[in-house]
């Protein structure tokens, strides 16, 4: 998730003067002896636990390589085109996480993005999003984060090269992006869709992904939920540019957040699948149906809702495209011998557990990376739907057969231009796999 | 003697046995025969699974070799020949127990390992059903014989007064199950041959098995995974191993091994190259590990240099042209029909009419690939693998060891598909050579699919030039039919090869077909030996051999020459099918020549149709009739083949098949039916979906990615019948495929007027003759 | 080491987490009904069910299972008597019998999702299974009698 990197989150040289320098000071915050965590109710606990998953804290304070590391004790890599920062130790040991931060130094850092020492953090945490939170949501979190298990565990060292290893250049950055601020209610709608906004734009900081960024690493604002690229695949645009066929209702969005599959749109895959199964899975139900909400208006659900009978018609017709009957096109074999005995779908709408690929986002994107993704990968039992495996090809379909596969169900299934450089487009996603997921033969 | 008794005969020789060797051994109850062998792996498939376990067989009576009656009434039937599909065990227990009368709820088989006693262990070719027949119905005879005789002494009575009835011996209303009879009696009476010859058999009419429907006594255990194919097969501290394959089949030599990456790989133990005195595997390398998945990463981190052989450019193109250059040259080949007046009559002929067809290398793509376990146990070495010819690696595996044969057995394994892949049994000699170098530790070589498909030996491409000279009238007045493919018996079995008319050897299965039964004046059927296509692999038997290929020549010619004419080809057909001649046929095996095989056309017309239904536009039925694989043992078959073609895409669809067979007295009328479609199936797949090509030296295709048989979504609607009869059973593993290609081909001619000569046919093909015909 | 459950039973086996399901089974588990094939997930012999889903164990990796629920052939029913595996025997499906194991698996799985599938519905699912003795229209009779079965036996069940 939300690995990406504000790749020109420094390039702020040309900013200078004293004001710019009085800006950008904050003083450090002293330290405090850690808060004995019987200082924290229970029931306080508990909605810090809400909210550290509601923004998947542990998603990216969790190191995932070298075997992995404690929950929430940082060192997570994340590659960027300058180098690879780690993410911090946010467990409350006192020498290398937030043990002696007090709670107005953890405000601080979630709504200005500063540190305690007073030193600008990197924007890959996305305090553009937390600022939105309210004080009682990250005191809750702080009250959380205080009674995990202090890890004693000191991150890598950044490999931003200089001048972008310096922090004060971030303050640029913010001067020109952030705008700081907790959620304002909308009076326009409803408690539901504010209560979605205000977990959607803050705390689960869904733009972080889905909004593309500009040369400065920022979100363009111009473009909300415009989707974009995020650790080699592409976040789907989220508003009315999604290209499925059948709309994300409401309710696919909920059974998308909360299960990790959406009936008519296929499960949650790659950098989103924790999402749901790790941490929207263990949270209040009304809070994932307000996110719903939220993001079926986002996308404008309402008015794109009545074409999806004729959609799923029609996709449920392209499934069985080659399938039935006899067929000698080597494309059809291929993805006949490789595919469709889990993909095919009957009318009158896909089985759960039988993703539609004619319904899928991966088909219908700019680009072919997701469904690259999956087919190398495959999907966990603990991935997209729960329990259930999709196995990894990456062995099995060569960069050819990933090619041919991909025009053929972009031809058959879906009514956009054809994609172009396959077969080079899959060797640069292949290339993107550093552990090969199968020892499998061909 | 048939044909194969022939090659029995001939190995028999070679192996220094003597015929009486084969002849049946009439021993007294508790020979060791059966227990000579421990069960080591779960080898010697013995079922139903639910059988008891083989306690009782010590003290039973066993016949012959063939059978044994244990004191619990248990039947056991030894089957020599391979399991891969066909049932051949419950077909041929049937008809031991049919004769003998037993109880068919306590028959077992039990597929035997290989062992000098028991002959010729061969399953091919479809004859396991006819070569058996006489010996087994004679063996049943002779163990109903000694039933009666001992229960009527138990009972009290002239065996005169008794009938053998269901495992009982029966007089009035007093009965002795054989159980009873082999545990009071303990009968011990042998027979010569001559008496076993001379023993009445029952007639047809009291056949209570033979011909009715039976369960297959092998189906339940594939159906819950306990049946034990040879990629099962598995012994306490065996090692794996994956083979390394040289750039070309033969000729590689080894430069050098650099296995620096393969030691990273954990679970990679050594690679061996492999030194191989019977040349099947030169320039070898394996790799072993002590997994499968270790052995599978380690083998592709392997590097190894070699110098290819001489065929590492040679292309598709290369081996039809050679083929070509062939049959162009007057000399060379084999003249399997060489009949006087043939120049003559084509020198003053009205007209000649010539036509060339083509077809695509096929491989087997068996489903389970290639794999064989190894080891030496007890001073003998041991190969676990499911094997088609086990008397013919034997051998070969005996050479590459350097060992005599007989310190070599071969445990048998249920085949997990053979199509004739199987018979070549090349795959176990690069595993008993690795357990060689280990000083005889089992050792599992399991080919990967690519490694089994660069390894497999594919039907051979193959040229056909068909030639008829046709006199005033327009009748055909004499025949020539030259072909060219790659030799696969020269190459495996070379002293098996038939002689021609003209003395010189070829290989039967590289022609056979070609020797129709159609009355077309003087014949000259001539087979070459595609010398370019044996060089650069070892061509295979693949299902019906060259019946799956040279009616694709002269049913597709006949065809065009009726078309030509403004005749009905099946009128044409009939009319050439007139039994005179050499084509009246004979006993045992050919009782009514051609007049079978212009009834079993006729019930086709009759069935299918063809020339009556009308039909949607671009669709048509075509027909194609065939004696089935060989003229020795003709099953008459007669096929149809309705199909569309797209005009726009060239694509042709087969809609519905239709086939009539007499292949004789029909013992297990079910499995002859899926044997058939199975058969039509590989038919139609051979047509219009499968089919690849030598690109530099190798087949192009290695996997399904870019192999594409046909599928259950390809599988059109089909008839299968079987005339009546009660002559000699013939076989039916193969017939099924050879009317197909034809039938498509002359169908195609009747919906779209374009003749197409190249199998498989292809969308391409059709378009480009749409085309050519539109510019005509 | 990942565990999960392999035909009811909890199991973890000792393996690199990249080793294919196939692999595990066969020469660890000592479980050869679930059969190698292609290697490429192509020919569907080696299928298996995962969360009761048809899946190619040749191309899925242990690592992929932590937590599943795994059935092979011969943990489909106690007695091998599954309808599916009943209908096999009645229709005398098997040939070689090699691919059978996981075209039943595959009809399996295919019942589930299609309780009474038409003919277009057995080809749409079951056409990555090959069969190369081409046992193709037994299959469809097969899965057509064990489909009636299995209606039966829920109607009954209530």
């Amino acid at each position: 998730m939300i690995k990406r990197l504000l790749a020109g989150a420094a390039a702020i040289g040309a900013i200078g003067g004293l004001g710019f320098l009085y800006y950008a000071w904050y003083p450090p915050i002293e330290p405090v002896e850690p808060p004995a965590p019987g200082s924290f109710s229970a029931e306080q606990i508990e909605r810090g636990r809400i909210v550290a998953a509601e923004g998947y804290c542990a998603e990216c304070h969790t190191r995932t390589d070298m075997g992995g590391g404690p929950e929430l004790a940082g060192d997570y890599k994340m590659d960027t085109p300058f180098g690879a920062i780690y993410s911090s130790n946010i467990t409350p040991d006192v020498q290398t996480g937030i043990g002696n931060w007090s709670e107005e130094a953890f405000q601080r850092a979630m709504h200005l993005g500063v540190s305690r020492k007073g030193v600008h953090l990197i924007p890959a945490f996305p305090f553009d999003h937390f600022t939105k939170m309210t004080n009682q949501d990250v005191s809750d979190l702080y009250a959380y984060l205080m009674t995990r298990p202090a890890v004693h565990m000191t991150r890598r060292a950044n490999e931003l090269p200089f001048p972008l290893s310096l922090r004060i250049l971030q303050a640029g950055w913010k001067l020109l992006y952030f705008s700081p601020g907790v959620y304002k209610p909308d009076p326009r709608h409803d408690a539901l869709w504010n209560r979605g906004a205000y977990l959607s734009e803050g705390n689960a900081h869904c733009g972080a992904c889905h909004t593309p960024r500009d040369f400065m690493g920022a979100e363009k604002k111009s473009a909300p939920y415009d989707g974009a690229v995020v650790d080699n695949w592409i976040a789907p645009p989220l508003n009315e540019h999604n290209p499925t066929p059948t709309t994300w209702t409401e309710d696919e969005l909920f059974q998308y957040l909360r299960f990790g599959v959406a009936p008519l749109h296929g499960p949650a895959g790659g950098p989103m699948s924790p999402v749901p199964h790790r941490f929207l899975s263990t949270v209040p139900e009304e809070d994932v149906h307000a996110i719903a909400h939220y993001f079926a208006d986002v996308g404008h659900a309402a008015e794109r809702e009545k074409h999806d009978k004729a959609a799923l018609a029609r996709a449920m017709e392209q499934s069985k495209t080659d399938l039935i009957g006899p067929s000698v096109d080597p494309d059809a074999k291929l993805y006949q011998g490789a595919c469709a005995a889990c993909h095919y779908n009957a009318a009158p709408s896909p089985v759960l557990g039988r993703p539609d690929l004619a319904l899928n986002n991966a088909l219908w994107l700019s680009e072919p990376t997701n469904l690259y993704q999956v087919m190398l990968h495959g999907l966990t039992a603990e991935e997209g739907q729960t329990g259930v495996a999709m196995p990894s090809f990456y062995n099995a379909l060569s960069d050819q057969d990933m090619a041919r596969i991909a025009a053929y169900l972009r031809r058959t299934r879906t009514t956009l231009p054809p994609w172009t450089d396959l077969e080079k487009k899959a060797a640069a996603v292949r290339k993107t796999v550093t552990t090969i997921p199968v020892n499998s033969s061909h | 003697m048939g044909k194969l008794e022939r090659i029995a005969a001939q190995q028999d020789r070679a192996a220094g046995r003597g015929p009486s060797r084969r002849s049946f051994l009439l021993t007294a109850a508790g020979s060791a025969f059966l227990f000579g062998f421990a069960r080591q792996g779960k080898a010697a498939q013995v079922y139903p699974q639910s059988a008891p376990a083989a306690l009782q067989e010590a003290s039973a009576f066993e016949p012959t070799i063939w059978c044994s009656i244990a004191p619990d009434g248990w039947v056991n039937v030894n089957i020599i020949r391979a399991e891969m599909g066909q049932h051949i065990g419950t077909a041929l227990a049937r008809i031991i127990a049919d004769e003998m009368e037993a109880d068919w709820n306590k028959v077992r088989i039990t597929y035997v390992d290989t062992d000098p006693k028991w002959g010729l262990m061969v399953t091919g070719g479809s004859w396991s059903v006819w070569m058996t027949w006489d010996q087994f119905r004679q063996a049943g005879a002779a163990a109903r014989t000694v039933m009666v005789e001992q229960g009527a002494k138990l009972l009290g009575v002239a065996p005169s007064a008794c009938i053998a009835r269901n495992g009982q011996v029966i007089a009035g209303s007093r009965s002795i199950s054989y159980g009873d009879i082999v545990s009071r009696a303990h009968p011990t009476k042998t027979f010569t041959p001559e008496e076993m010859a001379k023993l009445p058999l029952k007639p047809s009419s009291e056949q209570r098995l033979i011909g009715k429907d039976v369960k297959a006594l092998d189906i339940p255990a594939k159906t819950d995974g306990t049946a034990i194919y040879g990629i099962d097969a598995k012994l306490d501290g065996m090692v794996y191993a994956r083979p390394k394959l040289p750039p070309t089949r033969y000729g590689s030599k080894v430069v050098s091994v650099d296995d620096s990456e393969a030691k990273k790989v954990k679970g990679y133990i050594r690679y061996i190259v492999l030194e191989d005195p019977s040349d099947t595997v030169p320039g070898w390398v394996a790799v072993l590990a002590s997994s499968y998945p270790a052995a599978i990463r380690a083998t592709d981190a392997l590097k190894v240099v070699w110098t290819p052989g001489k065929t590492a450019n040679v292309t598709e193109q290369d081996i039809l042209d050679y083929g070509r250059k062939q049959i162009a040259n007057k000399a060379g080949g084999s003249r399997v029909f060489n009949d006087p007046g043939v120049d003559e009559t084509f020198a003053k002929a009205a007209k000649v009419v010539e036509q060339t067809y083509t077809c695509s290398s096929v491989l087997h793509y068996q489903l389970e690939p290639m794999n064989a376990l190894a080891r030496q146990h007890e001073g003998k070495w041991e190969i676990h693998c499911g094997n088609q010819w086990q008397t013919l690696f034997l051998p070969v595996i005996a050479k590459a060891l350097q060992v005599p044969e007989t310190d070599v057995v071969m445990r048998s394994y249920l085949l997990g598909g053979g199509f004739g892949r199987r018979l070549n049994g090349d795959y176990a000699v690069p595993a008993a050579l690795i357990s060689k170098a280990l000083g005889g530790k089992p050792v599992k070589l399991v080919f990967t699919r690519s490694d089994d498909v660069l390894f497999d030996s594919i039907r051979s491409p193959s040229v056909q030039t068909v030639r008829a000279a046709l006199g005033p009238d327009g009748n055909i007045t004499a025949w020539q039919h030259h072909a060219s493919a790659g030799w696969p018996t020269r190459v495996m079995a070379s002293a098996f090869m038939e002689k021609g008319a003209d003395g010189k050897p070829y290989d039967q299965f590289a022609i056979a077909g070609a020797d129709h039964w159609y009355d077309v004046g003087p014949m000259l059927v001539r087979a070459l030996d595609n010398d370019l296509a044996s060089e650069t692999f070892r061509p295979g038997w693949l299902r019906s051999v060259s019946s799956g290929w040279t009616p694709w020549a002269h049913e597709s010619f006949l065809d065009e020459i009726a078309h030509a004419r403004k005749l009905d080809p099946v009128d044409y057909r009939l009319s050439l099918l007139d039994s005179k001649g050499r084509n009246a046929g004979s006993a045992p095996n050919s009782v009514g020549g051609a007049s079978r095989q212009a009834n079993v056309l006729k019930r086709l017309v009759e069935k299918c149709g063809y020339g009556k239904v009308s039909l949607p536009a671009d669709t048509a039925i075509g027909i194609a009739t065939t004696f089935g694989q060989e003229r020795n043992m003709p099953t008459w078959t007669a096929g149809a083949v309705q199909v569309h073609v797209d005009r726009k895409t060239g694509v042709v669809t087969c809609q519905k098949i239709w086939l009539v067979l007499d292949a004789g007295t029909i013992i297990d009328p079910d499995g002859a039916a899926a044997q058939t479609e199975g058969g039509a199936l590989w038919g139609l797949s051979m047509a219009l979906f499968e089919g690849t090509e030598i690109v530099d030296g190798n087949v192009r295709d290695r996997n399904l990615n870019t192999y594409t048989p046909l599928r259950i979504s390809d599988v059109p609607d089909m008839d299968v019948e079987f005339l009546p009869s009660t002559e000699k059973p013939m076989g039916l593993g193969e017939p099924g495929v050879t009317t197909i290609a034809p039938a498509v081909g002359n169908a195609i001619f009747n919906a779209v007027g374009v003749r197409l000569r190249h199998l498989p046919v292809r969308p391409a093909d059709v378009l480009k003759a749409l085309k050519e015909k539109g510019n005509a | 080491m990942v565990k999960f459950k392999l035909n009811g039973r909890d199991v973890s086996v000792d393996v690199p987490d990249d080793t294919p399901l196939l692999w595990a089974l066969r020469d660890d588990l000592d479980l050869t009904g679930t059969k190698f094939g292609c290697g490429v997930g192509q020919c569907g012999a080696c299928t298996v069910l995962v969360g009761g889903r048809a899946t190619r164990s040749c191309i899925t990796p242990l690592s992929s299972l932590e937590g599943a629920d795994v059935t092979t052939i011969e943990g489909l029913d106690p007695n091998g008597k599954h309808a599916v595996q009943e209908a096999w025997k009645d229709i005398q499906v098997p040939q070689c019998g090699y691919c059978q194991s996981g075209q039943i698996m595959q009809a399996v799985s295919l019942l589930k999702d299609y309780p009474d599938p038409t003919d277009e519905e057995i080809d749409g699912v079951m056409g990555g299974s090959l069969c190369r003795c081409m046992t193709y229209v037994r299959i469809r009779k097969a899965i057509k009698k064990a489909a009636a079965a299995l209606r039966k036996e829920e109607a009954s069940n209530g």
